[in-house]
């Protein structure tokens, strides 16, 4: 099977990385998107974006940015999958999509018991907060809300009431003031929510409300981040350049703006006149629609929306195909992950710097 | 290729030598002058200028999840500045590591110790340490709040099954030291505890902080690890902490011991608003221990944010947040806290803060025990040590200094009755010739033959803080890497690590523990030279025997 395509006929690797090198090399503002790639391969696509002036995006920017938007406006207590299964005596579940952010949420938390240390007691109790309507009850001791539209009301109306205001036109008042007395009476409480589900606001008065719950009690706060190593790649991004994702160099510096560096927005606009694509965890092609040359960094069976990329470099699954650095759920840090079926199938840090040869090389070249 | 720096003021305090000579370097190792009749492949004219050895950096927060974390709640803190794209790519990314190791590198600094990085978060920081370019670097591991440690305690087990699992520690984290952050405090804060301070019992464990310090201390000596246990003592930044740290000096008991940031802990409470300087009680106590070594953690004014694993303190201080955010963050052992702080020259007590500092400086009398940090960035960030090493070399400008600062708060304070300037030789003990012998580099801060040709050339000016913000010629394994304080060789450095002796056993104990209380195996917890993808990441240090 072939590991490269040149407007989707087979090429040879090199070829391909030379017919990259060259679209790079003449665009004005590449933008580096998708980064679903390990934390090797995310240092190899931000030296790349900031080498060349572009601008840098993470498929689920959108999602990651909201947790992070309120950690900076605002602040956020935090805590590990790890820690919470071994302290948590009270799990707060927020909203839905919980299971689909973090599918060994039953075998690494609500399954696990507390440490010796944490409850040698009691019995873990969990609490839904507008679960969804598609949503199973399983575990839970208590669902209070359910379509997740409501959850802005039904967390507003819960710190109030733990604040001892007043919140009378609620309609299961009494449900909040049985879950409140329940949450002011854990010794270690943890609310879980997906970002995927939330909006801003809603994120910044769920953390508000743990921030309050620790005037007596101890409580956090777990965030589920979403796929395509995200969490990971916000890591590599904050240390290279101090900023998240959505940054750009083109001024010779790293400049983070939101907005600005949007893929979507800088494909839209016509600001970004090449695009490097890389999704090396799915085959998932970008999910624009412009007509901008592209090199896609992808497993080969992507599939893409109108025509083949420009360039086409097949690449593995990290952890699966070659050794790599991830985001490690369960502590919240980076770890080795050896690869699983070790393949000839090469990494998105080995893309790229065939591709920053080329790039060297052709830049040498008079032309 | 052969490397003469010719004819300059050599002050290499560890070879007791201070005066006019050359300095050969060849293969990345300093050498002896070679016959009259060879000549160098490369000349630098040092005529006039000052060279010492590298400088070393035996505490800064450079890099690990909780800085990486202080980058991304304070974007605000770092706008970007000028461009300067003819240098290597993200070079002058604010606060990047990439900007870290040039700004090390042109004042001097070509080894820097990260001092606070959880053993499950070792990888992160080798790994952004591995991206810190030029200089040389470690971690300290910290222990203290770990579950195995107090569990291990709890139950009474024999201190060299306590060894054994430091080493183990230290082996997968690739870390030269171990560092204890508040110990037991991050554990009882669990527990919802407020307070906790050197006598306190940790609940559930019912083991006192005092036993884990004194456990470790034992554990880390006795493996021989060169670098003494390095204490982050309980109470940090309270009034009347000064007592803390004087109870921990004397739980030390003869054994060596490291405490760091000393200035947070030098604070009585006397005076009208109950916070003073208890900075002299401090330096008597610290001069009359020779087991013991100290950094400052000197605080300067303006904005700053404070990262620490000490995350009862940090929880503690978010209402002094400024900006008003923070970010607490719990983990297996300390978790830790992120704060932005902004240090105000009129406020009373910041004011006694940058005078303890200084009246710890100039009142342990002895250079090797006491080391120039700023707690980087808790004090202050480290681009202000210019500024500091000048206030130390000169009364006169400490007067101007204190002129702008409220008298109220140099009052409680004996600052202004200090005379003491450091000369050049201490400076150079203090930043070179004594940290290599804390951390156990044998063949760093000094120039002597066979030492690593790491080496700092500085114009002589009067402005002692312009002639230590951009350093002349700074050569990193005898390759010029800084001229005139502009980078010009972007080279990566390595990490310094210990690996001491231990029993084969504790391998298969550390496999069952993470079993039974994770349900994982105990890779996770380790920093493979594969996964750092440079080219010899890792440098061993030797263990005492």
């Amino acid at each position: 099977m072939a590991d490269a395509w040149i407007d989707g006929s087979p090429a040879a690797l090199r070829a391909a990385a030379i017919e990259a090198a060259k679209l790079l090399n003449a665009s004005r503002l590449p933008l580096v998107a998708g980064l679903g790639t390990d934390v090797d391969g995310a240092r190899a696509a931000i030296g790349l974006a900031a080498q060349l002036g572009g601008a840098i995006d993470h498929m689920h920017s959108r999602v990651l940015l909201r947790d992070l938007d309120v950690a900076r406006e605002a602040g956020m207590m935090v805590i590990t999958p790890n820690e919470a299964a071994l302290r948590a005596d009270t799990l707060l579940m927020v909203g839905p999509g919980l299971e689909t952010a973090w599918p060994d949420l039953d075998a690494r938390l609500i399954e696990r018991p507390p440490a010796p240390e944490a409850a040698d007691h009691l019995r873990r109790r969990i609490f839904r907060l507008c679960p969804g309507t598609k949503s199973r009850a399983r575990h839970e001791e208590a669902v209070i809300g359910r379509a997740a539209k409501d959850l802005p009301a039904v967390l507003a109306a819960l710190r109030a009431r733990l604040a001892g205001r007043p919140c009378s036109k609620l309609h299961d008042a009494r449900a909040i003031d049985r879950l409140a007395a329940a949450l002011r009476a854990a010794r270690f409480g943890v609310a879980l929510w997906s970002a995927a589900e939330l909006d801003v606001l809603t994120i910044e008065m769920l953390c508000g409300l743990v921030n309050d719950l620790n005037r007596a009690t101890r409580f956090s706060g777990l965030p589920l981040t979403p796929g395509d190593h995200a969490a990971g790649v916000l890591e590599v991004c904050g240390w290279m350049t101090g900023f998240p994702v959505r940054t750009g160099f083109a001024r010779g510096f790293p400049e983070h703006d939101p907005w600005r560096f949007e893929a979507s927005r800088l494909v839209a606009s016509g600001e970004a006149d090449c695009a490097l694509w890389i999704s090396a965890y799915r085959a998932a092609a970008p999910d624009w629609d412009g007509n901008l040359p592209t090199i896609a960094l992808t497993g080969a069976d992507a599939k893409f929306r109108r025509r083949p990329p420009r360039v086409h470099i097949a690449v593995g699954r990290p952890g699966l195909d070659h050794d790599a650095v991830e985001h490690f759920v369960p502590t919240a840090t980076l770890a080795w992950t050896p690869a699983k079926h070790k393949s000839q199938a090469i990494s998105v840090a080995q893309a790229i710097g065939q591709i920053a040869l080329a790039l060297a090389s052709d830049r040498a070249s008079p032309c | 290729m052969l490397t003469c720096i010719k004819g300059g003021r050599v002050i290499d305090p560890a070879n007791a030598r201070d005066a006019v000579a050359d300095v050969w370097m060849h293969g990345g190792r300093i050498v002896e002058a070679p016959p009259a009749d060879v000549r160098a492949d490369e000349i630098h004219d040092a005529t006039g200028k000052i060279v010492m050895a590298g400088a070393i950096d035996i505490h800064s927060h450079i890099a690990s999840d909780n800085v990486n974390r202080a980058r991304l709640l304070l974007p605000e803190l770092h706008r970007a500045s000028a461009p300067n794209p003819a240098a290597a790519p993200l070079s002058n990314a604010p606060s990047s590591t990439f900007e870290t190791g040039c700004l090390y590198a042109s004042m001097g600094f070509t080894t820097v110790v990260e001092p606070a990085v959880a053993p499950d978060a070792a990888l992160h920081a080798h790994l952004e340490l591995a991206d810190v370019p030029i200089i040389d670097k470690a971690i300290l591991a910290v222990l203290g709040n770990d579950d195995f440690l107090l569990e291990a305690l709890r139950r009474e087990e024999t201190p060299s099954l306590i060894g054994d699992y430091v080493a183990w520690t230290l082996e997968a984290s690739r870390a030269l030291g171990i560092k204890v952050i508040n110990a037991g405090g991050a554990a009882a804060f669990k527990a919802n505890v407020r307070e906790f301070s050197l006598d306190d019992v940790v609940p559930t464990y019912g083991v006192s902080s005092r036993q884990i310090v004194k456990a470790l201390q034992r554990a880390v000596d006795e493996l021989g690890v060169p670098h003494p246990l390095h204490v982050h003592c309980n109470n940090l930044g309270l009034p009347g902490n000064a007592e803390t740290a004087l109870a921990t000096i004397a739980a030390a008991e003869g054994l060596p011991l490291h405490l760091a940031h000393l200035q947070f802990y030098g604070y009585g409470n006397e005076g009208s608003r109950g916070f003073s300087s208890a900075a002299a009680r401090l330096a008597e106590a610290v001069n009359g221990a020779k087991n013991l070594t100290v950094d400052v953690g000197q605080v300067m004014f303006g904005q700053t944010v404070t990262i620490s694993s000490d995350v009862l303190r940090q929880f503690n201080a978010r209402t002094q947040a400024s900006p008003r955010k923070c970010l607490i963050f719990e983990a297996e052992g300390n978790g830790g806290g992120i704060v932005p702080y902004n240090y105000r020259p009129g406020n009373f007590h910041n004011a006694v803060q940058w005078a303890v500092g200084l009246e710890l400086f100039l009142l342990i009398t002895d250079p090797a025990r006491v080391f120039f940090t700023t707690d980087h960035p808790n004090g202050a960030p480290f681009t202000t040590y210019p500024d500091i090493l000048a206030l130390l070399m000169n009364r006169d400008l400490r007067a101007e200094w204190m002129a702008k600062l409220p008298p109220e708060a140099l009052q409680v304070t004996t600052l202004r009755s200090i005379a003491r300037e450091y000369s050049l030789a201490e400076i150079a003990t203090m930043t070179r010739a004594a940290p290599a012998k804390l951390l156990g580099l044998a063949d760093r801060g000094h120039l002597g033959p066979g030492a690593v040709a790491d080496v700092a050339v500085y114009s002589q000016a009067s402005d002692r803080a312009k002639m230590f913000r951009a350093a002349a010629l700074v050569f990193k394994d005898g390759e010029l890497v800084v001229r005139d304080g502009k980078v010009t060789r972007y080279r990566w450095g390595r990490a310094l690590w210990v690996r001491p002796e231990r029993e084969p056993g504790i391998e298969r104990r550390m496999k069952d523990y993470f079993g039974d209380r994770y349900g994982l195996p105990p890779d996770f917890m380790k920093a493979p030279d594969g996964a750092i993808q440079r080219t010899d990441p890792f440098e061993l240090v030797p263990c005492h025997s």
